[in-house]
């Protein structure tokens, strides 16, 4: 589904993702973690087309297509799909009426017709129970006054709502209550299907005890540095990354 | 040549038999323009809005409109709400397409020249007390030229049942034409009206607006003012609007500037009693080489007032945009809270705005803030909505929209407020 291919990209000339190789397969879901400032959130941004981000050379390819080609809401109504790290607030825009939007967007790109608006809220009310969230805060404006966890939350419902193939989680767990914890996971779980695929980018062995990964990478100073599988988060939540860190700089 | 066309205008008045006091007023205010001229540039107030290209072109004053108002009026917002109305083509007052609903006759709601004579004591009470003439040229032409407006006197504990709409249309269809609307609103104690002023124009050739309100509230008194300016084409306006306020009084206005070659909005509140709150919000959205000039003033003449103050601009093309909003605390005017914001965002590189705050505070335990921002729309919100599958082009207008929102929520007439959307996705 997704083939990385040593992917440098900077912003204003300072370096950070230096050939960075991943390759993911639809129905498997990959754990990225890494110390602060590796990069993952760079990562993440590149592949959604954040165009602040320069890539100087590698190669993205999703389902085939060359996806550094495409513009943000192409490679979005292609199915890729970011739960961002920070999301921000847009106040004046409502939740109910971006969503409907978006919706639409993707379907009139792939050729269907607008949703009804009886189907959407019942939609709507469906996927807002996959994370519990508050029905009130569909009538607000887009993440306005949200707490962290609520914001979390809505991301995760967006996910829901929009049903991508490739969904990148960017620390979708951080900011996240034990209960909004396994709320979400649960949420992710339902999503998760053979044709989909998952990158899951947190700093927190607890959320892979409930979703699962099948293979789990370290990113480090731009570049995945070692991989494994489940076993491997467990070891970092044991031993940090002091030990990786030493292995990348003697190999260096 | 401009000044000429209202040389002949006002000699023509001048011959004519008029209220005794009334041609006195009008000779005042001859001598005064004439001695003013129209500003220039050089005038700080004028700075940035050049008038000189009126100077050079023929106007009209009383012509007749030849062009199909009443068709022009059809599908106009007037025509879709339960409303009073008092329409004005060509500075004449259109009885056919007026309408006024309101039942209680103690409830004035006509026009200005019948007023005169009808409601004289009330007329002269309060006629040319606001708005002052003296060193202000185009008061003084407005007052030296003015033929009719909108005369509205609501008396003590009265509400105005629905809202009374001031239409103002411009034909331009045979000529260019000069038009001199006055209003004259008059709220007593305890009574609420809400007014919206609206401008409109059709034909072809030039028009030039210039109007004067004198809006005079009453202690405990609530007026909504909305005023609405959507002349298209070669449309000059001039809008000067004095809002005299008594104690306890809430004024909540709104213009919105939609379209005009040159629009300046002149908007004076004087708080002449404790306790009184005045909000002022202006949205503008300029295109082509049209120009926007908002001058505000507030007067805090006296203790524990609120005012607050937010304007936005959309700028297109090569548009200008001039905001100037001065704020006088007096000294007398302690316990003064007074806020102001002008917010602009730029859709063209080629597009100006001009800003300027003007805070003037006599007293010592005031809060005043101001605030001014030129800007592009935010990256992070359209790399958001984008990210969520939306194309730019309507991630756009959708983050237009929430801008204008902040001023779309301070109108309390939901068939406006689409109007206003309609508009911003018509512009876009
Ligand atoms: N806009 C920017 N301008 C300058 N430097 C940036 C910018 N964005 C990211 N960086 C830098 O790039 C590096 C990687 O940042 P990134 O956000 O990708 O890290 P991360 O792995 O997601 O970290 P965290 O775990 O803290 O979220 C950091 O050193 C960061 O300061
Ligand atoms: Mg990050």
């Amino acid at each position: 589904m997704l083939s990385i291919k040593d992917l440098k990209a900077e912003i204003e000339g300072k370096k950070i993702l230096n050939g960075l190789s991943l390759e993911v397969k639809a129905g498997e879901v990959h754990a990225i973690m890494g110390p602060n400032g590796a990069g993952k959130s760079t990562l993440s941004s590149v592949l959604a087309g954040r165009a602040e981000y320069e890539v100087t050379s590698g190669s993205v390819s999703y389902e085939g297509k060359n996806l550094l080609d495409m513009s943000p809401e192409d490679r979005a109504r292609e199915g890729l799909f970011l739960a961002f790290q920070y999301p921000i607030e847009i106040p004046g825009v409502s939740t109910t009426n971006f969503l409907k939007t978006a919706v639409n967007e993707k379907r009139k790109y792939l050729g269907l017709d607008p949703m009804e608006a009886t189907d959407f809220l019942k939609m709507m009310r469906e996927k807002m129970d996959y994370v519990e969230m508050d029905k009130s805060l569909t009538s607000r404006s887009l993440n306005e006054g949200f707490s962290g966890g609520e914001k979390k939350r809505n991301e995760v419902f967006q996910m829901a709502m929009l049903e991508p193939k490739l969904c990148i989680m960017d620390e979708t767990d951080s900011g996240l209550d034990i209960d909004a914890l396994r709320l979400v996971s649960n949420g992710v779980n339902k999503l998760r299907n053979k044709d989909n695929a998952f990158l899951v980018i947190t700093h927190y062995q607890r959320l892979l005890d409930y979703i699962v990964p099948d293979f789990v990478h370290v990113l480090y100073k731009g570049r995945i540095v070692k991989s494994g599988d489940k076993e491997l988060a467990k070891e970092l939540e044991v031993k940090g990354y002091d030990w990786i860190k030493q292995e990348v700089e003697a190999n260096s | 040549m401009l000044i000429e066309n209202i040389k002949t205008a006002f000699t023509q008045y001048k011959n004519q038999a008029e209220v005794s006091g009334f041609s006195v007023l009008r000779e005042q205010a001859y001598q005064e323009f004439e001695k003013l001229g129209l500003p220039t540039t050089k005038n700080e107030e004028w700075k940035y809005t050049n008038l000189k290209v009126l100077a050079n072109k023929d106007f009209e004053s009383t012509c007749i409109s030849s062009g199909n108002v009443k068709a022009f009026l059809q599908n106009a917002l007037l025509n879709k709400i339960t409303a009073n109305k008092l329409v004005f083509v060509n500075g004449t007052f259109n009885l056919e397409l007026s309408e006024i609903i309101e039942k209680d006759n103690s409830i004035f709601i006509t026009n200005l020249a019948k007023a005169r004579s009808l409601h004289a004591e009330i007329f002269n009470q309060h006629f040319g007390k606001y708005a002052n003439i003296e060193n202000n040229a185009l008061n003084s032409l407005n007052t030296a030229l003015l033929s009719d407006g909108a005369f509205i006197y609501v008396p003590t504990n009265k509400t105005v049942e629905f809202p009374i709409f001031i239409v103002n249309i411009a034909d331009s269809s045979d000529v260019n034409v000069l038009n001199q609307p006055r209003n004259l609103i008059i709220v007593e104690k305890s009574a609420s009206v809400h007014l919206i002023e609206m401008y409109y124009s059709l034909g072809s050739n030039s028009v030039f607006t210039n109007v004067v309100n004198e809006i005079y509230a009453n202690e405990n008194s609530h007026v909504e003012h909305y005023k609405i300016q959507q002349q298209e084409g070669e449309s000059y306006h001039n809008n000067f609007t004095q809002i005299f306020q008594e104690a306890n009084t809430n004024i909540n206005h709104v213009t919105l500037t939609l379209d005009g070659t040159l629009v300046r909005n002149n908007l004076h509140f004087y708080l002449n009693g404790q306790n009184c709150n005045s909000l002022l919000y202006g949205l503008y959205m300029p295109h082509g080489n049209s120009l926007v000039d908002n001058h505000t003033r507030v007067d805090h003449a006296q203790p524990n007032c609120n005012s607050n103050e937010l304007y936005k601009g959309i700028m297109m093309d090569k548009s200008v945009a001039v905001f100037n909003g001065k704020i006088m605390v007096h000294l007398d005017a302690q316990k003064t809270n007074a806020y102001q914001r002008n917010q602009n965002i730029l859709l063209s590189d080629e597009a100006t705005v001009n800003t300027k705050p003007q805070l003037e505070i006599f007293a010592d335990d005031v809060k005043c803030t101001h605030g001014a921002t030129i800007g592009q729309l935010d990256e992070e919100p359209m790399f958001y909505l984008r990210s969520r599958g939306i194309p730019e082009d309507v991630a756009r207008k959708m983050l237009l929209n929430a801008f204008a929102d902040d001023i779309a929520e301070k109108i309390k007439i939901p068939e406006l407020v689409t109007l206003l959307e309609e508009e911003i996705e018509k512009k876009l």
